[in-house]
Formats: C-alpha cells, sequence, structure tokens
C-alpha cells in the first residue's frame, strides 16, 4: 500500500489532472479516482463501465500499478468502455 | 536642448568604441553575460540604432509624457470611473498589472545588462534608455493599481504577484528568467527586444490600450499607451543586433534564439491576451478575436519582416496555427475551473450572446468548448457550484509551466492524441504540453532541468500541507485574496442548455 501518483485524463476532457492513487487499487478503483475529478463535473456522464488504458494498452480491471510496473507520473487514460 | 543640430555631433559622442589594452576582450565581455558567437568586434562597432535619441531629448519626452499621464490618473482617482467598470474588464487588468508591473521592472536589469554588454557603444547607449524605461514601467504600474488599493485590495497584487509562489506567476518569472535574467546581452537583443517585445507585446500594448478606451478606462488606457511609445523606441536594439549576426553568417543563431523565444512568446500570450480578448473584454468592445489578432498582427506583418531578413518561419509554425484554434479557450476554462488559484475574478464569458460570437468566431466551439460550460452550468443551476471548483490540480508542461491541456486538443479534434510528453533525464521525469515546448527544453537542459514546477514541488514535499488550502496559502492567496466567479454564475442562470440533462 503506497500513495502513487499519476496523471490522469478523462476521456472528453480538456486537461490532464494529477491523481493520487494506491498501487495496490485494482484498475475499476483507479479509474473511479480519475474519473472522480472530470465526469460529472466538465465531461457529460454515462451510463458504461470505465476502463483503464496506460501506453495505449486497456488494462484488466483487477491489475493494479505495482503489478504492472507503473513508473510515478506516468499517464493514465480513463475511457467508458 | 543643445544648440548644435544632433546630426553634427550625434554620431561622434555616441560612438565612444575602444580597443582594450589593460585587459581582454572575453574579460570585458564574458560569454555568459555577452555571447558575441564569433562575431569579429569591428562588426558589431558597425551597430545602428533606427531610432536616434540623446540624453536631453530623452528627458525631455519622458517628463512630458509623465505630466500628460499624472494629469489623467488625477482626475480619474476623484471620478466613479474604476467603480463602474466592467467585472470581465476589471479581471483583465487585475490579471495584466500582477503578470506585468515588477516584470517590467526585471526587464530594467535585463536592459541594464545590455547597457553594460551590449558589443557596441550605440547599443549601451540605447540600452541606457531602455533601462530607464523598463525602470519607468515597472514604477507607474505599481502606483497606478496603488492609487485605487481602497477600492480593491488585490489590487496590491501588483507588486505583491512576483513575489509568489502562485502558479502562473511562477510561469512568468521561468519565462522572464530565460529571455532576461539569466540571459546574455545578444541573445536578449533578439529573444527580448525583437522577439517578444516587437513581435507581441509592443502590439499587445497597442491593441490594449485602443480596447481600455472604448471600454472608458481611461486611466489604464493612458498607461498603456504611454508606456508603449517608450517599448516602440527600446524594442529596435533587436533588429540592428539581428542584422549584424546575419552579415557575419549567424542565421542560424538568431533563427534558433527566434524560434526557441517565439514559442515561449506565444504559450504566455495566449494565456494572458487570449483570455483577455476573447473572454474578458466585454462583448460589445471587441474588435477582433485573439486568432484574428495572432493572424494579421503576428503572423502575418511580423513574421513578414523577420523574413525581410533572410529567415524562416519556426520549424513548429502548423502547430502554432494549429493551437491558435483552441489552447487558449482551454487555459480560460483551467484558469476558470481553479479559480481560486489566481489573484482575478474570472468572468466565464459565457452569456448566450457571447457564445454566439464564440461559436462565429470559432466555428465548432459549442461543439468542442461549449459542451464544458453545458456541464459546468447545469451543475450551478442544480444548486452545486462547489462542483465546478477544483479537488486536485493540474499537471503543469515542465517547459512553459502552463496546465497539459493536450486532451483538449484532442477532444476538439485538432490533435490526434490527447498525451502530454515525457522526458526522462537524470533520474527526473518531464512532462511537456507539446513538441515545441519539449523542443524549447532539450535546447538548453542545463538552463531549466534543475527547476521544480509547482506540481514538482508539490510532489516533492515543498508544499504543505499537500492539500488544495495548503497550496493556495504556498501561492500566496489567502481566502479573501482568492478568485471567485467575476458575475456571481450569471453565465449559467442565462444560458440554454445546448443538449440534454447532465451533471450528476
Ligand atoms: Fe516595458
Ligand atoms: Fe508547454
Amino acid at each position: 500500500m503506497a500513495l502513487f501518483p499519476v496523471q490522469g485524463i478523462v476521456e472528453g476532457d480538456f486537461v490532464v489532472v494529477l491523481v493520487p492513487v494506491d498501487d495496490t487499487d485494482p484498475m475499476t478503483v483507479v479509474a473511479e479516482k480519475i474519473a472522480y475529478h472530470g465526469i460529472g463535473k466538465r465531461v457529460a456522464p454515462q451510463d458504461r463501465p470505465l476502463k483503464v488504458r496506460w501506453n495505449g494498452t486497456v488494462l484488466a480491471d483487477d491489475s493494479t500499478i505495482a503489478g504492472l510496473g507503473c513508473a510515478p507520473m506516468d499517464v493514465l487514460e480513463v475511457l467508458y468502455a | 536642448m543643445p544648440r548644435l543640430p544632433r546630426a553634427d555631433w550625434y554620431d561622434l559622442t555616441r560612438d565612444m568604441n575602444w580597443d582594450f589594452s589593460y585587459v581582454t576582450e572575453e574579460d570585458v565581455f564574458p560569454e555568459l553575460l555577452s555571447n558575441g558567437f564569433g562575431v569579429p568586434k569591428q562588426d558589431w562597432w558597425t551597430w545602428d540604432e533606427p531610432y536616434k535619441i540623446t540624453y536631453a531629448e530623452y528627458v525631455h519626452n519622458q517628463a512630458g509624457k509623465d505630466a500628460g499621464l499624472f494629469t489623467v490618473n488625477n482626475v480619474v482617482g476623484r471620478s466613479k470611473i474604476f467603480e463602474n467598470l466592467e467585472p470581465g474588464w476589471m479581471a483583465a487588468t487585475l490579471a495584466h498589472y500582477g503578470a506585468i508591473a515588477v516584470g517590467e521592472y526585471q526587464a530594467g536589469i535585463g536592459e541594464a545588462r545590455m547597457a553594460r554588454f551590449g558589443r557596441a557603444a550605440s547599443w549601451r547607449n540605447m540600452a541606457t534608455y531602455g533601462c530607464l524605461d523598463e525602470t519607468r514601467h515597472g514604477q507607474l504600474q505599481t502606483y497606478f493599481p496603488y492609487q485605487a488599493l481602497n477600492k480593491e485590495p488585490r489590487l496590491d497584487w501588483a507588486h505583491k504577484a512576483y513575489h509568489t509562489n502562485e502558479w502562473g506567476m511562477i510561469a512568468a518569472r521561468h519565462l522572464f528568467d530565460d529571455m532576461f535574467t539569466a540571459n546574455d546581452a545578444v541573445s536578449m537583443a533578439i529573444q527580448l527586444t525583437f522577439t517578444f517585445e516587437t513581435g507581441f507585446t509592443n502590439l499587445q500594448f497597442l491593441g490594449m490600450a485602443a480596447d481600455a478606451m472604448k471600454v472608458g478606462d481611461i486611466d489604464f488606457g493612458a498607461l498603456i499607451s504611454s508606456i508603449q511609445t517608450d517599448e516602440a523606441r527600446h524594442a529596435q536594439q533587436g533588429e540592428p543586433t539581428l542584422k549584424i549576426l546575419v552579415a557575419a553568417g549567424k542565421k542560424d543563431v538568431a533563427q534558433n534564439l527566434f524560434d526557441r523565444m517565439f514559442w515561449r512568446a506565444w504559450k504566455v500570450f495566449a494565456l494572458l491576451t487570449g483570455l483577455s480578448m476573447d473572454y474578458y473584454t466585454p462583448l460589445e468592445h471587441r474588435t477582433h478575436s485573439f486568432k484574428e489578432f495572432m493572424e494579421e498582427f503576428i503572423n502575418t506583418q511580423f513574421i513578414d519582416q523577420f523574413r525581410d531578413f533572410g529567415l524562416e518561419a519556426p520549424w513548429y509554425w502548423d502547430q502554432l496555427l494549429n493551437e491558435m484554434n483552441w489552447v487558449h479557450h482551454a487555459y480560460h476554462l483551467g484558469v476558470y475551473y481553479w479559480r481560486p488559484t489566481v489573484w482575478w475574478n474570472p468572468v466565464a464569458g459565457t452569456l448566450p450572446e457571447e457564445r454566439a460570437w464564440l461559436e462565429e468566431k470559432y466555428p465548432g466551439w459549442n461543439d468542442s468548448f461549449g459542451k464544458y460550460w453545458d456541464v459546468m452550468g447545469e451543475n450551478v443551476r442544480a444548486g452545486h457550484p462547489e462542483l465546478t471548483l477544483p479537488e486536485t490540480f493540474p499537471v503543469v508542461c515542465n517547459s512553459c509551466q502552463i496546465p497539459l491541456c493536450t486532451p483538449a486538443g484532442y477532444a476538439a479534434g485538432y490533435l490526434s492524441s490527447p498525451l502530454p510528453l515525457l522526458l526522462d533525464l537524470d533520474g527526473r521525469r518531464y512532462t511537456f504540453c507539446s513538441e515545441p515546448c519539449k523542443w524549447v527544453f532539450e535546447q538548453a537542459p542545463g538552463q531549466f532541468k534543475g527547476h521544480l514546477s509547482i506540481i514538482d514541488r508539490f510532489l516533492g514535499g515543498v508544499i504543505q500541507p499537500p492539500t488544495i488550502p495548503g497550496a493556495l496559502a504556498y501561492m500566496g492567496l489567502s481566502p479573501e485574496e482568492c478568485g471567485q466567479d467575476g458575475t456571481n454564475y450569471a453565465w449559467a442562470h442565462a444560458s440554454v442548455p445546448v443538449a440534454g440533462g447532465v451533471g450528476r
């Protein structure tokens, strides 16, 4: 369990945000933590599950930052599946 | 005034160049303070300013300018003009004073460096006036707001801003340190006086003075146009320097210095002037959009002037034209959303008629940028203005220090990817908003790599506690000073959502 800063981009949003996540969070939680700063605030919500993309690959819901070996301040994109 | 005609003595008294015998040329002009780029000494001595002035004439002219200006200031100070200025215009002037006033004083340091380390006596003479000019601009632009402190206490940011770690000021200092405080005299003549002043501020001040008069801000208009007359003169140090570099076969040096600073100037211009022209200036007083202004004055007139010297438009020209469509719209949204982090009250500038103007000037604006304002407006109308306020920070670019808005360019269809650019160097990760910003950094990594952006400071534990209130305190913003919606959400209540239900 360690706090881990990432650069988050919510699909359709206008800006890259700083989001502290936990390196053991599953991607479903990471997606929510990033989406929190954009969806419903500047981006209209949709009734679809969220996914996380890293280095061009959409990640499995149960994968974690620690398991994947992400570096601090890597860019994670949150998209609607 | 001297009795002899100026032409009879000017050149003789001005050209006091001599050969050194007790010291070396390198000792007098160390590269760090005056990079001669290998141009022979005698070539520098041909430096000839297009605008000639003597010290007596200078003092006479400046005294006249100040007399006129203080008369206006005196009269306006006793009127109700200030109280009746529109909120958008107030936002523009408060932002201007904070971002510019002490920077002018700092430009005086730059001019003083050219007054000592410029490579010809004629140049050092011009720079001496430039130093006096910039000192004047620093003093005027702190004195005028000081006069109105009883009406708007945050006008003290004219003096305070530069001494804080407010994010926009970190960006301004990063730019100005690169341009003059940490620059050598020769590069500065190209980057400060030619690229920045001739290219950007001279035109911006002309435009802003005209806008101020239309808005009825006579005080500010008189101030800005008085400053512009000085600027038009001392900005002319760039051209002769450029000519000498080109004639000596150093075209590539000049082009590189220009390209680096033109991009940097563009970024800060988009932030300050972009918002001011397209969102803060009251609609009825707008003469052109920011994009039109860029196209007409900077991209056409200025670049034509640049081409006359045998130089080319910068390599990133297409990217500049691309950003002109969207980047300042994103910056405006960012400044509005993160309004507690600025010392002025941003207006949204998105009333229905303002949106129609934006759509006309930037076809597609409603679909690309209007949609964010739709969501925010819906939240305000639903009684949740707190949803239009930040709970984290945007990541900023390690070059321009402005938030990374690549996702906006992508969402609006102008970029092929929303991703910022990364660079891992000496164990540190740097992030950039654009290819040219990364390129600027890579041209002189030694100049930039030690700098910590506001986000680096946040993550590095410099900002304590690492929370929004902790960061605001770090930025020098007390709760009373933090920006608020400039029109108390009038825009949200007046606007009709384009799309259907949004919000939470
Ligand atoms: Fe100035
Ligand atoms: Fe940048």
